[in-house]
């Protein structure tokens, strides 16, 4: 098991949002989380990420407990968080966005090996590194973000909403970035609104609710739940 | 391409700071044959101590959003500092004239304030900003703010406590010939201080631009989520960050300590002017902000030499609302929205 959340109970201060939430990735899996708006989707990437602080439960990863780690910890353990806002530095260029993305990573030849890797699978940030991330369209950043976020290596990626604001094309695109990672023997966690696309991709999926989960299983299978099947497919 | 070359100057003059920095020039030149080249000398040494404090002013508010009113007292910390350094080796040098001290002996003193601020600004960030940043972030503007203002009076009161209320100078730093420019004469001490904190800019900038803790503090100002998710040790850059801020400002204090003695409020118009350069070049803007401070010293000199001494401070402040007016984002406001911003 690479990581394993159990029982997490999370929010924004007093403001509870996750309900004992449990989750398990295995290496190599390609696992999607659906739901609606304000499921707490992202609240469950943020806080494994490290982001906030659970008020109950355990994320272990790689066999270590890391609840509770700050981000930047949770970040040098080797979890890479793409967050929904990108979180990107906008008066650096793109080059110097995907050297601190390697920020973890010390020596010089490695980095430039992550930038060389990243360049390949993204030649459209290539073309572009010396232009500033903030001038960058919205498709652009997010490939930037997700380039960003492949740089440290790492050995599990969270991805919130790579589709969010990109034309059909981009996002055919981007989530065929994904696959090659997959195929790279990375393990991914992705957060979706694009239910059809993810429970096609994927291999396992939760469905998120009110901060719950309430279903979970092969996403194959999800895919043809009948209840998945109306909430989010309208069928 | 003589064309090209033109036609991109006349471009950059029209932009605002193009514009501005293309009339300080001439407003220099003009300065400078009319009334003697020591109007320069002064804009100089003033601008390079300026420089120093407002590129702290600018950490502090750029990367930690705080607007930091308690700045000028890093200034006087590095000017005691170097005041009790330095006074027992000019003691020393008095009776060994011919001492390694009389050289190096400034130096010492001038390290020595630099050193103080770093320690001085670190203790500040154990004691009063990372207790606030850890209870809540909420309103952090505001309250950081009103936070300065108390570390302020608290700073300047226990100087007066401990230290006393009279003035802490010196005679002069370094005893040699003044050097002759161009029919100016600059004392030594005075080109020293510019000659330090030029240095001090330009190591500051480069250690901005191309070391990886530089960049991880450009990182931590322009996204602070991104910064930690990358890795970054949020809490290490912060406790960084204020010293250096607080060091620049001490070290501009030990420097200048020849002409401006040590008391309680010394800090008062190194804080205000630095705030004009802040306010001016944009904030949070590292470069923006010593161009300005140039400027800003232009601006005082000349006020003072044709307008008189008691207007230091009105001319600066109404032309710097005129311009906030007319370019709210300051005159070197970048295009590009950065966190500060959102
Ligand atoms: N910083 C915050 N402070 C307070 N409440 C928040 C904060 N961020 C999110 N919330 C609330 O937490 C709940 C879950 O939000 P979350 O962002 O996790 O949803 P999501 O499933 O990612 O939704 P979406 O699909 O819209 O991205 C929402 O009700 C939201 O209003
Ligand atoms: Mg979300």
């Amino acid at each position: 098991m690479l990581l394993e959340v159990k029982n997490l109970n999370a929010g924004y201060g007093y403001l509870q949002i996750l309900r004992d939430v449990s989750l398990q990735i295995d290496k190599g899996e390609y696992v999607g989380i659906v739901g609606p708006n304000g499921a707490g989707k992202s609240t469950t990437m943020k806080t494994i990420a490290g982001l906030i602080s659970p008020m109950s439960g355990s994320v272990v990863f790689n066999g270590e407990d890391i609840t509770g780690l700050s981000g930047s910890a949770v970040a040098k353990k080797g979890i890479s968080f793409v967050s929904e806002e990108m979180n990107l530095f906008v008066n650096m260029t793109v080059q110097e966005n995907l050297y601190m993305g390697a920020y973890t990573i010390k020596e010089k030849h490695l980095k430039n090996e992550r930038l060389d890797f990243v360049f390949e699978l993204f030649p459209r940030l290539a073309e572009r590194k010396k232009q500033l991330a903030g001038t960058m369209s919205g498709g652009e950043r997010k490939m930037l973000a997700i380039g960003r976020g492949m740089m440290s290596n790492p050995s599990l990626m969270l991805v919130d909403e790579p589709s969010f604001g990109l034309a059909p094309q981009l996002t055919t695109s981007v989530f065929a970035s994904l696959e090659v990672l997959i195929k790279n023997g990375m393990t991914i966690l992705v957060v979706e609104q694009n239910v059809t696309k993810t429970l096609a991709v994927t291999d396992r999926g939760y469905v998120l609710e009110n901060g719950k989960v309430g279903l979970e299983g092969n996403s194959a299978d999800l895919a043809e739940d009948s209840y998945v099947r109306k909430v989010f497919l309208g069928v | 391409m003589s064309k090209n070359i033109v036609a991109d100057l006349t471009a950059w003059v029209r932009t605002a700071a193009g514009l501005s920095m293309t009339i300080a020039v001439i407003v220099a030149i003009a300065a400078t044959i009319h009334t003697g080249p020591y109007l320069l000398v002064n804009t100089i040494v003033t601008g390079g101590m300026l420089a120093l404090v407002a590129t702290g002013l600018t950490l502090m508010l750029g990367v930690l959003n705080i607007p930091m009113f308690a700045h000028g007292e890093y200034f006087m910390i590095g000017s005691l500092t170097a005041y009790y350094i330095f006074t027992p080796i000019s003691e020393f040098i008095l009776e060994h004239p011919d001492s390694w001290l009389v050289t190096f002996g400034p130096f010492i003193a001038i390290l020595g304030a630099l050193i103080g601020g770093a320690i001085a600004g670190a203790i500040s960030e154990k004691l009063v900003f990372g207790p606030l940043r850890r209870r809540s972030t909420d309103n952090w503007v505001m309250n950081s703010f009103l936070l300065t203002v108390g570390l302020s009076v608290l700073l300047v009161n226990l100087h007066q406590l401990i230290f006393g209320a009279d003035f802490k100078g010196i005679v002069g730093y370094w005893q040699g010939m003044p050097i002759s420019i161009a029919g100016a004469y600059i004392s030594l001490d005075r080109a020293l201080a510019f000659i330090i904190s030029a240095v001090i800019v330009a190591l500051f900038y480069l250690f901005m631009t191309y070391t990886r803790t530089g960049m991880a503090i450009r990182a931590v100002s322009q996204d602070i989520t991104g910064a930690e998710i990358v890795g970054i040790d949020i809490e290490k850059i912060v406790l960084l960050t204020i010293s250096l801020a607080c060091a620049l400002a001490a070290v501009s204090g030990g420097s200048l300590l020849f002409m401006i003695p040590s008391y309680p409020s010394v800090g008062l118009e190194p804080l205000y002017m630095a705030w004009f350069v802040v306010i001016l070049s944009g904030l949070g803007n590292i470069l923006g902000a010593v161009v300005g401070a140039f400027m800003v010293a232009l601006l005082k000199v000349i006020t003072v030499e044709y307008v008189g001494a008691g207007w230091d401070f009105v001319v600066p402040s109404a032309l710097i609302m005129l311009i906030l007016i007319f370019k709210p984002s300051g005159i070197f406001g970048s295009d590009v929205r950065g966190v500060l911003d959102k």
